[in-house]
């Protein structure tokens, strides 16, 4: 899960995986929300229906003098009687308080009431937006292989350069982590991480543009996407074919077992482009065609996608530095962690 | 042989810390429960005085006391609902900070427990390495 590079071990790109049951836990414990919400409104419904026929009841009462009723006696005997003092209400105001009213008082008390049920409605409604919104990111995002999850050190913007000055050998390793690392995580990390990592690239991707103009043409949509929520979906439709092909080839990745097809296109593009020290984390490079969109995401500095990335950018900084607890180990070891799960 | 009563022990303390947190985050449900109870009664207070404030002052107000209704005086009334809120906003301060706390050490626990969990697993992949 963790990977030390090699350089001076001070920078760490930490990712995580996500086992698909964890996913599928969490929508799952969303979709129970909503419908407890769902049940909350409802309840909140049939009060202020109730209350609205009270207040209809309260207001015609006084209509007569008197009303002729069937008293309820016990549980099961009724007996006719009279309602006299038609205009005459004792209100519970609530812990015990009662208060004598006239009808057109209590007809105002529960006005209040109703006014009081009818914001409760509307924050609950409010509420069961963001928990849908929520659910469908563990829907459509979270399940997805072709989304990276990039964790990393708080410190690591310093010791970047470092980093960028080390070259592809480590690149390799560190994509192949990547590979892992994808998938499903919890929406608030995985976009703080990918931001806060764009951002961190940010003048390395300078740098790379100027080499790689092209493939930054092709890709500079990607970043976009990534960059913002909303768009993720269509990200993952430009990956997507490979993406279902690929899901195999991530697993012996994560694993690496020695998966000669994953690891020499991962190879390959490294050696391509050097320079590009981003890719290691952005990239979860299993095919080539799936690195060859990673990678260039990065590099895509488009002031586009730059401006994107620094609008969320100081929210990343707040989460990121909670990352790094989740582990440095080395290398061997978080292969095995990743191995057991 | 050393490596393995090691691990044995870890495992067990890995096992304490794991129920020590079960606990604390029974704890934590419990508090927040009563947290939500007293919010709710607040509120409740806060709309009875709210309405007592609109009451004229020559209404009649009755307390349900048992299965009996008595007769209050409505400025009595308003300051025995006042001193219920400032009594229930004081209560709901102490949860917070009861809650705080304890959430406090459940995070801490909890790290203890995830990096005692790391360690047992690193271990037993050594383990299963040698073997």
């Amino acid at each position: 899960m963790a990977e030390g590079l090699k350089k001076k071990g001070t920078v760490k790109s930490l990712s995580s995986l996500f086992p698909p049951e964890e996913t599928q836990k969490a929508s799952e414990r969303v979709r129970d929300t909503i419908a407890e919400r769902h049940e909350e409104l409802q309840q909140l419904k049939s009060f202020i229906s109730d209350n609205t026929n009270l207040v209809n009841l309260v207001r015609t009462l006084p209509n007569e003098l008197n009303h002729q009723i069937m008293v309820p006696f016990g549980k099961a005997a009724f007996f006719p009687g009279q309602l006299i003092h038609t205009n005459e209400f004792m209100v519970l105001l609530g812990d015990g308080y009662y208060a004598e009213r006239t009808s057109k008082q209590t007809v105002e008390i529960l006005k209040r009431r109703g006014n009081i049920l009818e914001s409760q409605v509307e924050s609950l409604k409010a509420d069961i937006q963001d928990l849908k919104t929520e659910a469908s990111f563990f829907e459509n995002e979270a399940g997805r292989k072709d989304l990276v999850e990039i964790v990393e050190d708080y410190e690591e913007e310093s010791s970047l350069q470092e980093v960028s000055k080390a070259g592809d050998s480590k690149a390799d390793f560190a994509s192949s982590t990547e590979a892992e690392s994808k998938g499903t995580g919890n929406e608030g990390d995985e976009y703080a991480r990918i931001f806060s990592r764009i951002a961190e690239l940010e003048k390395e991707e300078e740098e790379a543009e100027k080499d790689e103009d092209d493939e930054d043409e092709e890709n500079e949509d990607d970043i976009d996407h990534s960059v913002n929520q909303d768009s993720v979906d269509q990200e993952s439709i430009s990956c997507g074919v490979d993406g279902s092909k690929l899901l195999p080839v991530y697993q012996d990745g994560s694993s690496q077992d020695g998966t000669p097809a994953s690891s020499k296109p991962r190879f390959t593009e490294s050696s391509i482009k050097p320079p590009v020290r981003k890719e290691n984390v952005r990239a979860p490079a299993v095919t080539k065609e799936e690195v060859f969109v990673r990678t260039s995401e990065p590099s895509t500095n488009s002031s586009k996608a730059f401006t994107g990335s620094i609008v969320e950018h100081t929210r990343n900084l707040e989460t990121n530095p909670r990352e790094p607890s989740v582990a440095h180990s080395s290398k061997p070891v978080s292969r095995f962690r990743m191995n057991r799960k | 042989m050393s490596s393995s009563s090691t691990l044995r022990e870890l495992q067990r303390d890995l096992e304490n810390k794991a129920n020590d947190l079960s606990k604390l985050q029974k704890d934590v449900a419990k508090n927040h429960q009563l947290r939500k109870k007293c919010t709710i009664q607040l509120g409740e207070n806060e709309l009875v005085l709210k309405e007592l404030e609109l009451l004229k002052e020559d209404a009649n107000v009755y307390k349900l006391i048992g299965p009996i209704l008595v007769k209050q005086d409505l400025a009595e009334a308003r300051a025995n609902v006042r001193k219920r809120i400032e009594y229930i906003s004081a209560e709901l301060k102490r949860l917070d900070a009861i809650l705080q706390d304890l959430e406090d050490e459940q995070r801490s626990k909890q790290e203890t427990v995830l990096k005692l969990q790391q360690r047992v697993q690193s271990l037993q992949a050594g383990k299963g390495k040698a073997q």
